[in-house]
């Protein structure tokens, strides 16, 4: 799964420092989660929709190995 | 009371059991603990004198710290990081397993190989199943941490 958090941060003029802090969770996951190391749970994936006001699927995408 | 609140509430305690963790400042307590233990374990070692209760007391003692410290929170304790200890308490049960399996083997052999005389198969005590569980936990821990930096 690939996913454009670091451009959907970016429009919103976010460090990951300041997008950790608004979701609650550490700039450690925010880093994992960019660079694809850790897939989040529905419940961190539902905060970052609401957050960018978009639907989960517009910056997570399935591959086709998945 | 109603079943299904009977059921919510064991749920709740499950829950409460299965996440519990100990403040992020209890860690400092524990490598406190574990330090102070072994080093007078070792101090021990330069003294004359019978202090098998002593190092018994001690030894228990060092697996106190190492648990307090391995079930302490993180400074920011979120999903990723019940993630990564998940994958290293796994990793931690699989090679202590294993190492309980080998290690009595290994040390046999190297007996036979060095003292054969003194050769005699057996198997490893508590504290050093523990310990190592314990250490390799950590350290799979602070290793998967700080890939994830």
């Amino acid at each position: 799964m690939k996913n454009t958090i670091k451009v959907e941060r970016a429009i919103l003029n976010l460090t990951q420092d300041e997008l950790a802090q608004e979701i609650g969770v550490s700039r450690q996951t925010i880093n994992s989660i960019e660079t694809n190391r850790y897939v989040p749970s529905t419940l961190l994936s539902l905060k970052l929709s609401k957050l960018f006001n978009k639907p989960v699927n517009d910056f997570f995408k399935l591959e086709d190995n998945d | 009371m109603k079943k299904s609140k009977i059921c919510d509430a064991e749920e709740l305690r499950l829950q409460w059991l299965v996440n519990f963790k100990l403040p992020n400042y209890w860690k400092k307590i524990g490598w406190a603990l574990l330090s102070l233990s072994f080093a007078l374990i070792i101090l021990t070692k330069f003294l004359d004198g019978d202090f098998s209760v002593i190092i018994s007391i001690l030894k228990k003692i060092t697996l106190l710290g190492l648990l307090i410290v391995v079930i302490s929170k993180e400074k920011i304790e979120d999903e990723l990081m019940e993630n990564l200890r998940g994958k290293a308490f796994s990793f931690s049960f699989i090679i202590g397993v294993v190492y309980v399996l080998v290690q009595p083997l290994i040390n046999y052999l190297v007996f036979v190989i060095l003292k054969p005389q003194k050769a005699r198969f057996e198997d490893l005590g508590d504290f050093q199943i523990l310990w190592f569980l314990l250490i390799v936990y950590l350290t799979a821990f602070w290793f998967l941490k700080r890939r994830n930096a």
